[in-house]
């Protein structure tokens, strides 16, 4: 197994979750920039991992910082930054992935420099308030595990559409992959800001193999279906439920687009 | 989430650390016996793997793809058998029944998946230990999520019902 890709795997969600727990808009959407670009290079690792007929798998190590400041999840990624140096080969692509890890190192310094940055992280505070406002508690409830499912579930889908991506000939098939992952990328940065908000950010639980070695893909796309159509029930049941109009509103936007995010999944059929 | 377990201001902690932090979740590299439940209508498991140091359940992990039901009831589930014996164990369905009181019939789903992929793993140890060559004991669901109606729906149907 490569373990190169493991520790990349870990570090696309250390990036994510750290641009996910801060709250200043910049830090976190940096951040999240970065987190883009090391989904980026794992996908480069699979596709050398394939051609020198090796395996990996989605296997993790990873620990998510739960710290109580800003500074303190940047200096814990930093050295997981730094720490992954020592694996990259002397190509192309080990270079560049030095190279946009050392602009990020640089950035992150920056930031560190700046005592002003170090806010406190209210990600983890378990207070499961939304805002300013006073949602009734069944509604925090049902927020709550609407998330956690879904969360979850985009977290899955990424992975499961970029292991058949790497693998997959077919040009249709690889741009349809490509925008199925994108949506659930933007998905689970909407999803996980919202746990953070919340108090309750949490890393999706790891994939077992079972889940993405998809032996029958007609049926994986059907069952798939099936899902989203779920999901889009669940999300118009939440933004009826929740008298709350900014979220009533984001919940109808998601469940609209899943309209056409199931389109582009019987394209695969 | 479960209707018994409750609490005035809402979600029981308890159940919340759950979610946040499943325990005993992943795979175990070294293991006894495995076992998996599939529900082949939606392509839902749970796979269940188990450590024995004799007669003792030294070691125990369970993955699956499906909903939050499904992984709070694992992680309790594990948590519960974990050190004990096998007749221990083999009795743990019921405590969890009683733990879990009243669950609405989407969550009994969920509950029965996991037990039956705990008890795909004992059917798998059988048979090893009567010299079959099986690397995993599979068991199908009877019960669907998909024929209750359900799957992703359940957390609103907790919050309607609870």
């Amino acid at each position: 197994m490569d373990k190169l890709f493991k520790k990349k795997h870990d570090l696309w969600l250390s990036i994510s979750f750290a641009s996910f727990a801060i709250n200043d808009e910049e830090i976190k959407s940096r951040l999240y920039d970065f987190a883009l670009i090391a989904f980026r290079h794992m996908k480069w690792i699979a596709i050398e991992v394939l051609e020198r007929k090796d395996k990996y798998n989605y296997d993790r190590d990873i620990m998510l910082y739960k710290r109580d400041n800003v500074f303190e999840i940047l200096e814990a990624l930093a050295s997981e930054i730094k720490e992954i140096q020592v694996l990259y080969k002397d190509n192309e692509l080990g270079f560049r992935m030095k190279n946009d890890d050392n602009y990020l190192l640089e950035y992150i310094s920056q930031v560190l420099n700046n005592t002003n940055n170090n806010k406190e992280v209210t990600a983890f505070n378990m207070q499961r308030k939304w805002l300013d406002k006073n949602l009734p508690q069944d509604q925090i409830d049902a927020l709550t595990l609407f998330l956690f499912d879904e969360s979850y579930k985009e977290y899955e889908l990424i992975l499961i559409y970029a292991y058949m991506q790497v693998r997959t000939s077919d040009i249709k098939q690889y741009n349809v992959y490509q925008d199925l992952i994108d949506e659930s990328h933007f998905h689970l940065k909407s999803f996980a800001n919202m746990m953070s908000r919340l108090g309750i950010l949490a890393l999706p639980r790891e994939l077992h193999e079972m889940t993405y070695i998809v032996k029958d893909l007609d049926k994986f796309i059907k069952d798939g279906i099936d899902e989203e159509i779920a999901a889009k029930e669940m999300c118009k049941e939440l933004s009826e439920a929740i008298k709350d109009e900014e979220l009533s509103k984001f919940f109808d936007f998601i469940n609209y687009q899943e309209n056409y995010h199931i389109e582009l999944m019987r394209k695969l059929l | 989430m479960f209707e018994n377990t409750k609490m005035p201001e809402g979600m029981d902690p308890q159940i919340l650390e759950h979610l946040m932090n499943p325990q005993n979740y992943g795979k175990l590299d070294e293991y006894s016996c495995v076992g998996v439940a599939l529900d082949e209508k939606t392509g839902e498991y749970v796979i269940f793997y188990t450590l024995l140091d004799g007669d003792v359940v030294k070691n125990v992990s369970y993955a699956t793809n499906g909903c939050q039901d499904t992984v709070v009831i694992g992680s309790m589930f594990t948590q519960m058998i974990k050190g004990n014996n096998l007749e221990y164990a083999n009795g743990a369905i019921q405590k969890m029944h009683d733990k879990l009181g009243k669950l609405t019939p989407q969550q009994q789903i969920c509950a029965d998946i996991v037990f039956s992929a705990f008890i795909a793993s004992m059917k798998n140890l059988e048979h090893i230990q009567a010299g079959k060559e099986e690397e995993v004991h599979v068991l199908k669901m009877k019960d669907s999520c998909e024929s209750a109606g359900m799957d992703n729906k359940k957390g609103m149907e907790d919050k309607k019902n609870g």
